[in-house]
């Protein structure tokens, strides 16, 4: 079984306890914490973890991390407690008691009523069946105790607490911890055993009147001193529980022995509580220091992202307190005018946020329906969208009108310029639409408005503070112009594999497609199936890496995953387990629009089923009705489904090795870094500082030293400036031959050590990689591909290759040809490109490694500048579509239809190292195209492409270059 | 059913407090009442609530724009979509459009009447009646009737580089010495020919204007007249006197004045001296037409229609070749009018996306908000465009900008999308080489 691999990393974090404590039953206590509770439980006789979470509408959004992710988790605790939240509550306990009342509310609203005593019992059931399960497997027992470190005192731990004695005073602290009731699952510890649920689940020992003992009998209250901390728990991680402390509140509500275990059992999911401790404080400002600087330390390892917290319905105000004074809204407002009904502010049927700025916009929703209303008898078309000034600010308005109502969303143009806006909105109204049905559907039933609250605050804070969401994490700052411009695409970024991969996802895929398996097949019962498998698709690192579902289908299912930052989730943290179930209405099938005459879509419904696994997440549509049984009422998810899914991510496991072979590999087409086109000074120091931390580079730099001192020049690029840059030579893979020609000191330098780009033995492994991104399934037969190869030039440049080419191989020849460069010339010049297929919805880009691997200090700015740019070229293309459609027959001669439809459109840019303190020179320069192309022919195809200005480019060439076999 | 024509424009002009019409231009029907006080009401109603409506869209390209003017004036520019539907102009192009016209044609009010007749406004029958006057301003903007005028759209004054600029420039110099003022210009075929170096130190704003009122005054017919005029940036509240002059047909000379000297002394003494000698300089600076450009300066054949800024000196020159196709198998070249629009459209294009234009990055973000943030998104690149082109189905245009100067020509179809930044550089060091423009 697959399963063994499936736990995750051990923690080896220095965990600590009393000595005396520590007994046996602690230890198996530690073991069955760490034991992989989120190992994939698809036993037949066990529940799923996510059962409970499971709505009462069928719907279910489960996210688990993986252990090295909570680990995280913790430190972001001991950083958050020291953060805002805890001034917040510190100053204003009213506002904080609201909102963990809010808080309280919705976790309790979120789970089954009335059968939690059944779900604890079978939890409890289930505790007991763990150790067995997992002495069975025997590996990770034995892995725990090898890799867990001897126990230190904790008393070592705070060196502020020897010399305690001396001052003391009573103070109160606030830590923050991550607690996760699901883990329990694994815990060997009784609850008879008198800890309960402050032993198991927080790690704390609190034993009644300490002498006693466990005798556990009816108390009077009494203050819940921390006798003890568990291994591994919670409480001992964070660091900052000590023995002696006293548990006063628990998220601001009081505990004492009497209800602690009441309110920790109130604790529905994986969450983050804050307690409030008493403590003995020193007089001296000496360990606070210590313990501060303890903090921040834990606070700079990666910890748990807000996004996570907010996808697990946590934290929401805040995270909306911070963007309140930023003009953002949504209303979804009624046209009809109903003046019998009683209830005020009628004409609102929903709206979100509540915040003073909204307000103000809340506030003119006369305007917004009389410009509605009116405009369209005025102009002849539909309000799109409309600019007001809020104080100072900008705020653009973009309209979608259903029936009698109507959506307004508001957002700051600082964010979201007017060009982009149009796609914005429809992007949103079309995930609405994937979730609801309809807009009425989703804005007019009343149980909604909380979810649609989580929605929209998603919405907001990944447009208006996306740095925010992912604050902690590990992937840098997100550009705005980047997210809006490759979300905005009607497509999938793909990830194109080596054949031999492609081919066994394939299969795998379509073994499970095939339902053919054990409970599903409807021979095995006799009964119709429950649900149809109409397809799915499989993303890697937030890759498509395969897809057989109709593009429609696709984007729709794509929309959902982005809109819940899915994607990014499972390539920037290890998703322990994720289940989302949920009905859908793809808006291909909705609108019933096949063309084909005597087909009729079934009258089914449809369900998303998406299920992660690390870096795995599979997405499945099914459908309930055509040739399945109908699904009645709200339907839940199917275990057997689920499981199954499961087993195909697991299955998938074993080709994690080879797609990260993949992401690793050299770029192809090769890339080139800014930084490299930019003048001697600058490379150089970057080379200095990289040289410090790679061998490979100290030796390059030396030698690059000593030729660019020789190299006088901002004139890089110019003619013969190009032989004195040896850092631009690093750029171009194929050559080594130049680098030698350009500074005789680097004949020491084997062939192939030019680490920057695309290193040639790097390339080998891939010397018979075809692009081939066939899928097997509904898409129809794989394309059989073609490479990003250049053909073979007939006479190699003399000037690059002439006294080297006599000393290379046959065979290192043959390679240099081999790397497939997409821009013509000698060099390579090529920066970033994006390549949409429009009619398969997939698009390819260099990926996110690739672009990290070339670093630079220019690089990155050019990123963000081209997606910026290409905003402004995707606008120009929408905007020409249309008038496209109607050709020259009914255009108007002369005048009156703006500049037409426009197939190209490319800008030139000039950038500048910043802050360049020579006064005597000029700062040097670099100049570089962005350009993109609309092909119509032979498929339709958007292609945006940034290369240097050095060789003028056709970009139809390079699009179809790159576009060779990529055809599905 | 739409109440107004496709592709046409109507502007509104109400008074700001009161939300009484004082007129409407453009578009032959115009909007009901009805319409009019809903678009005012809407504004109006926002302000009370702190939130300024500035801009509106559409489907099919139909825009409202909304301005208030020293919060006495409300303009309000309406335009139906093109006949095409959506996307016919770009979406930000047509917003510039109008909001330029607004800046304008509130300039030309201020022009006409000076500043403060139009804030306080105690007689409102009145203002209606003096607000006549304007009218045939307002229509010519509104209307952008003559062909190769672009200086509404780019606030440069369009010029004309005469075949021998020294004799033309002494002579206006000492022409409005004599004339006790400051500023004067010639103006050939509606475009300015030469100026004092006092006019052209004018806001750009005001130059446009005013050879625009020197083309209306011209129109008209009459040989000289004196013309009060306040200067919307300059003096908004004190007028000057305007001193026109025919030379020639489509030759116009004007100096800007104090009380003196009358027109009839400097209609009898001064032009006759100044000008008489120079009667042949002046039919070769007609003689140029509309080519703006001496023939001296050869151009490719390849280049359909130039637009040439000078940054520094807020100049334009433009000329659109009478299009000639030579061989019937090509697609046909667009027509001459179609070019001028186009190089209209392009300009507008490339300005709002890339090349940030002067005022742009002179003026306060405020004052930047009052311009409806059209240039929002050119802030947003961390580079600095230099140049741009865009390929469509009639031909290929290409912009590029350098410290001096902004470029922006259209080729045909036949022209290799990659020859056309040689073409562009080319032609730009060409015209420049030849007149030192």
């Amino acid at each position: 079984m697959a399963f063994a691999n499936a736990r995750t990393c051990t923690e080896e974090t220095p965990c600590s306890g009393r000595e005396e404590e520590d007994g046996g039953e602690h230890d198996a206590d530690r073991d069955s914490v760490s034991s992989s509770v989120n190992s994939p439980d698809n036993s037949d006789d066990l529940e799923p973890e996510w059962l409970d979470d499971i709505q009462k509408n069928g719907e279910l959004f489960y996210l688990e991390l993986s252990e090295g992710e909570e680990e995280a988790a913790l430190a972001q605790a001991a950083a958050a407690s020291q953060g805002v939240s805890t001034n917040h509550v510190r100053f204003s306990e009213e506002e904080a008691e609201i909102i963990t009342e809010q808080n309280k509310k919705q976790r309790c609203g979120s789970r089954t009523k009335g059968e939690p005593a059944l779900t604890r019992l079978a939890r409890i059931l289930r505790r007991k069946r763990r150790p067995s399960q997992r002495r069975g497997g025997g590996k990770d027992g034995g892995k725990d105790n090898s890799t867990s470190s001897p126990p230190a005192s904790i008393l070592k731990n705070q060196p502020g607490q020897r010399q305690g004695v001396t001052v003391q005073q009573q103070q109160l602290k606030e830590v923050c911890v991550y607690l996760n009731p699901k883990r329990l699952g694994g815990s060997s510890t009784p609850l008879s055993d008198g800890g309960g649920l402050l032993e198991a689940l927080l790690g704390v020992v609190h034993r009644p009147s300490w002498s006693r003992g466990n005798t556990a009998v009816v108390r009077q209250e009494e203050r819940l001193t921390v006798h003890g901390l568990i291994p591994n728990s919670p409480a001992i991680k964070c660091g900052q529980i000590l023995i002696g402390d006293v548990l006063v509140a628990v998220d601001d509500v009081d505990v004492t022995s009497e209800n602690i275990e009441r309110v920790l059992s109130c604790i529905p999911g994986p969450t983050q509580v804050r307690l409030t401790l008493e403590t003995v404080a020193q007089g001296d400002g000496g360990s606070a220091s210590d313990t501060s600087s303890d903090r921040k330390t834990k606070a700079s390892s990666p910890p748990v992202s807000q996004l996570v917290r907010l996808l697990w319905g946590e934290d929401t105000a805040e995270l909306q307190m911070s963007i309140g004074h930023i003009p953002h809204v949504v209303m979804y407002l009624s046209l009809k005018l109903d003046s019998a009904s009683p209830q005020e502010e009628e004409e609102i049927l929903y709206q979100y946020p509540v915040s003073e700025a909204s307000g103000q916009l809340k506030g003119v929703r006369g305007i917004f329906l009389t410009l509605c209303d009116m405009l369209e008898n005025v102009t002849g078309g539909q309000i799109l969208s409309s600019s007001l000034l809020l104080g100072k600010q900008l705020v653009h308005v973009g309209y979608c009108k259903e029936s009698n109502n109507l959506l307004v969303i508001g957002l700051p143009a600082e964010r979201v310029p007017l060009l982009y806006l149009q796609t914005v909105v429809g992007d949103v109204v079309r995930t609405l639409k994937v979730m609801y049905g309809s807009l009425d559907n989703a804005f007019c039933k009343v149980d909604h408005d909380p979810r649609l609250d989580h929605f929209f605050c998603l919405f907001f804070q990944q447009l208006i503070q996306p740095s925010r969401l992912r604050d902690g994490s590990s992937a840098p700052a997100p550009d705005v112009s980047g997210t809006l411009f490759l979300d905005g695409l009607p497509a999938v970024r793909w990830l194109t594999l080596p054949p031999e991969i492609k081919m066994e996802v394939d299969t795998v895929l379509s073994d499970f497609e095939s339902s053919d398996f054990g409970e599903m097949s409807e021979d095995f019962f006799g009964l119709r199936r429950l649900y149809v498998i109409l397809g799915s698709c499989l993303f890697y690192k937030s890759y498509l890496i395969a897809n057989h579902l109709p593009k429609e289908d696709l984007l729709d299912v794509c929309l959902y995953c982005q809109h819940y930052c899915l994607l990014p989730l499972a390539s920037e943290q290890r998703v322990g387990q994720l289940v989302i179930w949920r009905e859908v209405f793809p808006q291909q099938r909705a609108n019933g629009s096949s063309t084909v005459p005597g087909y009729s879509q079934p009258q089914g419904r449809h369900f998303l089923l998406i299920v992660g696994l690390r870096h795995f997440m599979q997405c499945v549509l099914l459908e309930a009705g055509g040739c399945a049984s109908a699904a009645l009422g709200s339907t839940g998810p199917d275990c057997v489904y689920v499981d199954q899914v499961k087993a195909t991510l697991l299955q998938l496991e074993v080709l994690e090795a080879g797609i990260e072979e993949r992401l690793n590999a050299p770029p192809a087409p090769c890339l080139s870094c800014a930084d490299w086109f930019l003048p001697a000074a600058t490379a150089r120091d970057r080379l200095d500082s990289l040289a410090s931390s790679s061998p490979v580079f100290s030796k390059l730099a030396g030698a690059v030293k000593g030729s660019a001192s020789g190299s006088r020049g901002r004139s890089l690029f110019g003619e013969k400036a190009r032989r004195s840059s040896p850092q631009r030579s690093l750029s171009d893979s194929g050559s080594e031959g130049q680098m030698d020609a350009g500074s005789g000191s680097v004949s020491s330098m084997a062939p192939g050590l030019s680490p920057h780009s695309t290193p040639d033995s790097g390339r080998k492994k891939l010397g018979g990689r075809r692009d081939s991104l066939g899928s097997g399934g509904s898409d129809g037969s794989g394309g059989s591909g073609g490479l990003f190869k250049i053909p073979r030039m007939k006479h190699p440049n003399p000037f690059y290759l002439g006294t080297l080419k006599k000393t290379l191989t046959e065979r290192e020849t043959e390679e240099m040809y081999n790397t497939m460069k997409l821009t013509s010339g000698a060099e390579n010049t090529l920066f970033h490109y994006v390549l949409m297929e429009t009619v398969q919805g997939i698009f390819i880009a260099p990926t996110h490694r690739e672009v990290a691997q070339l670093s630079g200090s220019i690089h990155p700015q050019l990123i963000r500048n081209f997606h910026h740019c290409c905003l402004s070229i995707r606008a120009t293309f929408q905007q020409s579509l249309p008038a496209r459609g109607r050709r020259a027959a009914d255009r108007p001669q002369g005048g009156g239809w703006g500049l037409g439809p426009v197939k190209e459109h490319g800008v030139l840019f000039q950038c500048k190292p910043e802050n360049w303190t020579d006064q005597r020179k000029p700062a040097p320069t670099m100049t570089y195209w962005v350009i993109g192309r609309m092909l119509l022919e032979p498929v339709p195809q958007e292609f945006y492409v940034c290369f240097h200005d050095s060789v003028a480019e056709v970009p139809v060439e390079m699009a179809f270059r790159l576009s060779f076999g990529l055809a599905l | 059913m739409m109440m107004l024509q496709h592709g046409s424009t109507q502007l509104l002009c109400l008074t700001a407090s009161s939300g009484v019409p004082l007129f409407t231009r453009g578009a032959s029907k115009q909007l009901p009442f009805s319409v009019i006080g809903s678009l005012n009401g809407v504004h109006m109603f926002g302000g009370g609530q702190g939130v300024e409506l500035s801009c509106c869209e559409t489907e099919g390209g139909g825009r409202v724009v909304w301005r208030v003017f020293q919060d006495s004036v409300m303009l309000i520019a309406v335009s139906a979509g093109g006949q095409g539907g959506a996307g016919c102009s770009s979406s930000k192009v047509e917003e510039v459009r109008l909001q330029r016209l607004l800046e304008n044609v509130w300039s030309c009010m201020v022009l006409v009447l000076g500043q403060d007749e139009l804030t306080d406004v105690r007689n409102v029958e009145r203002l209606k009646r003096d607000l006549r006057s304007c009218f045939t301003l307002i229509d010519q903007l509104l209307e952008e009737r003559q062909e190769g005028i672009l200086g509404h759209l780019t606030h440069c004054a369009d010029s004309l580089l005469p075949p021998n600029p020294a004799l033309l420039q002494e002579a206006v110099d000492g022409f409005a010495e004599a004339a006790e003022s400051e500023f004067g210009c010639l103006v050939v075929h509606g475009r300015v020919a030469a100026a004092t170096e006092k006019w052209w130190r004018l806001a750009p704003q005001e130059v446009v204007l005013l050879s625009a009122l020197m083309r209306s005054l011209s129109a008209s017919g009459s040989a000289s007249c004196d013309y009060p005029v306040f200067l919307p940036k300059g003096s908004p509240t004190v007028a000057h006197r305007l001193l026109r002059f025919q030379l020639l047909p489509g030759a116009d000379v004007c100096v800007l004045c104090g009380p003196t000297p009358s027109l009839h002394r400097a209609q009898s003494e001064l032009v006759g001296s100044f000008w008489t000698p120079l009667v042949e300089t002046l039919r070769d600076c007609l003689a140029i037409g509309e080519r703006c450009l001496p023939g001296s300066v050869s151009m490719r054949p390849d280049v359909l229609a130039v637009l040439l800024i000078n940054r520094e000196a807020r100049r334009s020159v433009s000329f659109v070749r009478t299009p000639t196709n030579h061989l019937p198998s090509e697609p046909p070249l667009p027509s001459k009018a179609r070019c001028w629009e186009l190089l209209k459209l392009f300009y507008i294009f490339s300005t709002t996306r890339y090349f940030a234009q002067e005022e742009t990055l002179s003026v306060s973000p405020e004052e930047r908000a009052q311009r409806g943030h059209h240039e929002d998104f050119v802030l947003g690149f961390s580079h600095q465009p230099l140049q741009c082109y865009l390929v469509t189905e009639e031909c290929k245009s290409y912009g590029l900008q350098t410290p001096q100067h902004q470029l922006f020509l259209l080729t045909p179809l036949s022209v290799p999308t990659f020859a056309l930044r040689t073409l562009a550089t080319q032609t730009l060091s060409d015209i420049v080489a030849a007149t030192g423009f």
